[in-house]
């Protein structure tokens, strides 16, 4: 009885320890299944390449940084052409478009080789299985080494040109040689470098006080300030200054007409010009002058002995009486 | 002269026990599907070599993971390339280092075990009591054993590869901070087809070369208990070598077929 419930236990520790072995390898072997697209739907998409810069059967194939499908076969068509067909999931086929851009790149630096599928924006219709869709050579590692070749040996013809100048130099020929290997114009040139630095400290400190002015200016602590900052003051300034404008034209004409009448007056023979330039005359007048400034006064002295004669002092009482009321 | 003399004895003696085993191969498939079918003793050393090797074989497995990844950690940090730490140890143990350990650790236990038990049973005269009573002692004991072991050994090794991964994950996510999601996520974009297939098929082959080699040993043994001894010991032995010669075979084979 005892060796039966043993033998019972012991068939039931097998069987499952061989189905947890074997589950264990299915679920392995539908992971990496699953992981090359054996199962579920999908779709070829097939491009063409002039390169495939060592692309394999089961490389990645990416579709905007995603894995969704695997390279499932290369085969070469003629010397410059390579058909590579990708196995693409279904449910992410729908999304790639009829002028998406397969290129061959790197999965890191030494990486496997992945083709990316790169979208593009266009409202083309989604890529139906066998469609073949456009490719892109992009720089490959030798392209990148051939590059590399060239600037290696430009780098050695300039190392072997600078190895000549710096001989050069070193020997004391040519400007920078003198330059280096003079005494005396190294001392000349610390001297010139001195007087710089005290020119730039100079021109530092011309700054600074420059600077406390702009500052000023700017806290409106003075006319400047208001201009520059007052809007209302400015447009008053601005309508003096139209004035003023206006002015100096009016005057600019003013002196012009007098500029002529001047010019008139010392070319013609007018009347002022006549008074302006005759003496005798001037002194005839003036003597004129005074001939009627005393016939005036004893005029005056005449009305007033009118005043107090009885035949008229009636007459200028009345006026008197007239002009008061 | 002795000496010459002796390495064409020992080479005699080589080839002697190549065709010996050859036949009892050959006695093996000829014995193999005629009836009576021991099921019941099948089962018996299906357990035995199977279930009572799985704790060996998992903590050689796990310590396996563990210290491969620690190992291999500082070389690949100094390339910057740690996050192929999951892919190489993942193709690696399943591929060639999990198959082979699993076999030799199972060739030292089970192996040994069969050599001693079956040598035990030759110097006590039970085969040969089996025989006169009847029983076939080579379906008995032979033909259940090497179904046995080449039936259990691919489960051991699934097992086994599985807890060095998981091992190996423990390592990866305690010193790298990498979940146990992307290592296997990792470990599985890695391996492909061409990896699993080769290395289960390789398998049978380990665990019918440990039943073979451990049933000819103890069947063959010599009289005396020193031959149970030398049975048990030249068991092993002998398993061990020819477990890197199949090694060798199956993966020049899937070179071949698979491209690897």
């Amino acid at each position: 009885m005892v060796t039966i419930k043993k033998t019972a236990s012991r068939k039931l520790k097998l069987g499952v320890f061989v189905v947890f072995g074997t589950l264990l390898l299915i679920t392995a072997l539908y992971s990496i299944g699953n992981r090359q697209n054996l199962f579920g739907s999908n779709i070829k998409v097939i491009t063409k390449f002039k390169n495939v810069n060592g692309l394999e059967l089961g490389n990645n194939v990416r579709y905007s940084g995603i894995n969704i499908g695997t390279v499932s076969k290369i085969q070469m068509i003629d010397d410059a052409q390579i058909i590579v067909e990708m196995i693409v999931k279904q449910s992410v086929g729908r999304y790639i478009k009829k002028d998406a851009v397969a290129t061959i790149s790197s999965d890191g630096l030494v990486g496997n080789m992945i083709v990316n599928i790169v979208p593009k924006e266009s409202k083309a219709p989604p890529v139906v299985s066998g469609d073949t869709i456009q490719s892109y050579r992009k720089i490959g590692a030798d392209d990148m080494l051939t590059t590399l070749n060239v600037t290696n040996e430009n780098a050695a013809l300039l190392t072997a040109d600078l190895l000549k100048i710096t001989t050069k130099i070193t020997n004391g020929k040519g400007a920078l040689g003198l330059l280096i290997n003079d005494s005396v114009m190294a001392r000349d040139l610390r001297l010139t470098i001195h007087e710089l630095r005290k020119t730039s400290t100079e021109a530092s400190k011309t700054m600074k006080e420059f600077n406390k002015i702009i500052k000023s200016i700017h806290q409106n602590e003075n006319v400047a300030g208001v201009l520059l900052s007052d809007s209302l003051s400015g447009q008053k300034m601005k309508t003096i200054i139209d004035n003023l404008e206006r002015s100096s034209i009016g005057i600019d004409e003013v002196t012009k007409n007098l500029n002529s009448i001047i010019k008139d007056i010392k070319n013609e023979e007018g009347t002022l010009n006549y008074l302006i330039n005759d003496r005798d005359l001037v002194k005839n007048i003036d003597s004129t002058l005074n001939n009627i400034k005393e016939g005036t006064d004893k005029f005056n002295q005449n009305m007033e002995a009118l005043k107090h004669n009885f035949l008229f002092r009636r007459y200028f009482k009345k006026n008197k009486n007239k002009s008061e009321q | 002269m002795t000496q010459s003399l002796n390495i064409v004895k020992r080479t005699k003696a080589f080839f002697i026990e190549v065709r010996d085993l050859s036949f009892f191969a050959g006695k093996f498939f000829k014995e193999v599907f005629v009836r009576p079918f021991e099921f019941q003793e099948l089962l018996k050393q299906c357990y035995h070599m199977g279930n009572r090797s799985l704790l060996l074989v998992g903590v050689t497995g796990f310590i396996l993971g563990l210290v491969f990844t620690l190992q291999s950690r500082p070389t690949l940090m100094e390339f910057g390339a740690e996050s192929w730490m999951p892919s190489m140890v993942g193709i690696s143990i399943v591929r060639e280092i999990g198959p082979v350990i699993t076999a030799l650790i199972c060739a030292g236990r089970i192996g040994s075990g069969i050599g001693a038990e079956l040598g035990s049973m030759r110097v006590t005269e039970q085969i040969d009591a089996m025989e006169v009573s009847g029983t076939n002692p080579f379906k008995y004991l032979v033909i259940t054993r090497i179904m046995a072991t080449t039936l259990m050994l691919p489960i051991l090794i699934i097992f086994g590869d599985a807890i060095a991964l998981l091992g190996s994950a423990i390592v990866e996510n305690l010193k790298g901070a990498v979940s146990f999601q992307l290592y296997f996520n990792q470990v599985f974009d890695a391996i492909e087809f061409s990896d699993v297939i080769p290395a289960t098929v390789k398998s049978f082959f380990f665990g019918f070369a440990i039943g073979l080699v451990g049933c000819y040993k103890g069947y063959n043994c010599k009289k005396g208990t020193a031959g149970v001894g030398e049975a048990s010991n030249s068991a092993v032995v002998y398993t061990s070598m020819l477990l890197f010669v199949i090694d060798f075979i199956a993966v020049f084979l899937a070179d071949i077929f698979f491209e690897i």
